[in-house]
């Protein structure tokens, strides 16, 4: 009921001015070095939009981070559907998930790196381990929560347990399975960052962290926009997707909360 | 009886993979398929894990960390249930934040931290805002959808019988959407400890991530791995504390577990 009609993508349109207008006045106010007014910033938009190498650096991060998400939701879902199907594998996986949680992914980078050198394996080997933790614990989560006399009843009409785990629990579980992969997506886009602003030899964090060094702020703060507008747009064209896959069901949360 | 004892095979069962990727990593360090510089054997790590954590300059890293950690987790709590509670307590405020929060929410917080540096310098300020930044979210949406789903007439009552607007928020309506704006809490906390981390690994003279980075740079695998066992730990302990927290706050509350 909130998302129908344009009244969201208006008002998230009008927050955006708002905050660009507010960066303008605050900047020109302050009157920092290190803070342009946000038409400066905005100004070098198109000129990294426009330069080869810098498109060449987005699209090969852009690439990882798919490829990273790809393989993390396809190894995660089984496992998440699994644990909530059967409490020794929950058990089994849960002390190992809690240990592994608090520990920052991208972190792992430099021990990684020793592994697997500074290529984009090291690169989609982290962004598959940021993705993998939040799309088993909903995925899990979304199994659990299966109406139990369904697998009676197709158990009971001879469906084997594989089958049962793909024709009923896999689809009932798909609106906890898909909002893990929203937490998912986000959390790829931040760990292909981080892991580029920690190994910094390509890719968007690379930009990011070269224009700092070389105090080309305009272009740090263009940067910024574009990874902010990345991270809204992969949200907003996932939602969109969702909406359609599982249309009859209650949007759980409709903003996106608790990613890093 | 067997309630008493699922707990306990569940924790066995539970230990089997930690110890497996353990035995496993000894497996690989002894047969030298790695070489030490490559993979130090687990022995050799938490050793040394254990003999830093009689170091005092090691605990002082870690203080920092931690001293970063806790004053961006408090004003992320402080903001957050205030702009969450604002939200909901007024529709002027909650059409104004809530496009906001849309746009804000899924842009990568990290890609801010320059940002940070640029206007609030490479000390502590910028690392903390950068910790807010990220933790404030969860916070905010969890006490909107909190309060937002209070019983109305629980607060009726308590204005009918008099009690002032204040008093009622104070009284009825923060207590009853606690155990939601707690669980936004945990997740901050959590997000807290890995993103301040990442701060300090990024830029930074002092605290844990540095200490990683500084590890990487020369080469010192046993160093590297240290660090990352201890935000690991940090984070397990923050959960039980603030679990232990959570249930001496929620006692009587039948949602708590």
């Amino acid at each position: 009921m909130t998302r129908t009609g344009p009244a969201p993508a208006l008002a998230a349109a009008i927050a955006c001015a708002a905050l660009f207008v507010a960066w303008e006045i605050g900047a020109r106010l302050a009157r920092i070095d290190g803070l342009p007014p946000a038409s400066q910033a905005l100004a070098q938009v198109p000129a990294i939009l426009g330069d080869p190498e810098a498109l060449l650096n987005i699209g090969a991060s852009l690439r990882r981070m798919v490829v990273g998400f790809a393989l993390g939701v396809a190894v995660a879902v089984p496992v998440g559907l699994t644990m909530g199907r059967s409490r020794h594998v929950a058990a089994f996986f849960n002390p190992l998930l809690m240990v592994i949680y608090p520990v920052p992914k991208a972190a792992l980078m430099p021990v990684i790196m020793l592994w697997l050198g500074v290529g984009d394996a090291s690169k989609t080997l982290v962004i598959f381990l940021g993705v993998t933790l939040p799309v088993i614990y909903h995925s899990y989560q979304g199994s659990r929560a299966v109406e139990q006399k369904m697998l009676w009843s197709a158990a009971a009409m001879g469906m084997t347990a594989p089958a049962r785990l793909v024709r009923i629990v896999l689809p009932a579980a798909l609106p906890d399975i898909l909002a893990g992969c929203r937490v998912g997506l986000v959390l790829a886009l931040i760990t292909m960052v981080t892991s580029e602003m920690i190994a910094r030899q390509t890719g968007v964090g690379n930009i990011l962290f070269n224009s700092l060094d070389m105090a080309q702020y305009d272009t740090v703060y263009a940067t910024i926009i574009i990874i902010g507008a990345l991270g809204f747009a992969l949200d907003a064209a996932f939602e969109w997707l969702r909406g359609r896959l599982v249309a009859w069901a209650e949007p759980a949360h409709p903003i996106l909360a608790g990613t890093t | 009886m067997k309630a008493l004892t699922a707990p306990l095979a569940a924790a066995l069962i539970g230990s089997v993979p930690i110890l497996l990727i353990i035995a496993l990593w000894q497996v690989i360090a002894m047969s030298g398929i790695a070489p030490p510089s490559l993979l130090p054997a687990p022995g050799t790590v938490f050793t040394r894990l254990l003999q830093q954590f009689g170091s005092l300059a090691y605990l002082d890293h870690a203080a920092t960390t931690l001293g970063r950690l806790f004053a961006g987790f408090a004003i992320a709590v402080v903001v957050g249930v205030t702009l969450g509670v604002a939200m909901t307590g007024s529709r002027w405020v909650g059409a104004a934040i809530t496009p906001l929060v849309r746009v804000l929410a899924p842009v990568p917080k990290i890609a801010l931290y320059p940002a940070f540096i640029l206007t609030l310098g490479f000390e502590d300020a910028s690392k903390i805002a950068l910790v807010v930044a990220d933790a404030v979210f969860p916070i905010l949406l969890a006490t909107s959808q909190g309060t937002a789903a209070v019983e109305p007439k629980l607060a009726w009552s308590a204005l009918a019988a008099g009690a002032s607007r204040l008093r009622c928020l104070l009284t009825v309506i923060l207590p009853a959407a606690l155990p939601s704006i707690l669980t936004g809490c945990r997740i901050a906390l959590v997000i807290s400890c890995i993103v301040v981390f990442l701060a300090e690994m990024i830029t930074s003279t002092d605290g844990l991530g540095h200490l990683l980075v500084r590890a990487a740079r020369n080469f010192q695998s046993v160093d590297m791995f240290v660090p990352l066992i201890t935000i690991s730990l940090l984070g397990l302990l923050l959960n039980a504390g603030f679990n232990a927290v959570r249930r001496r706050l929620l006692a009587g509350f039948p949602e708590a577990d």
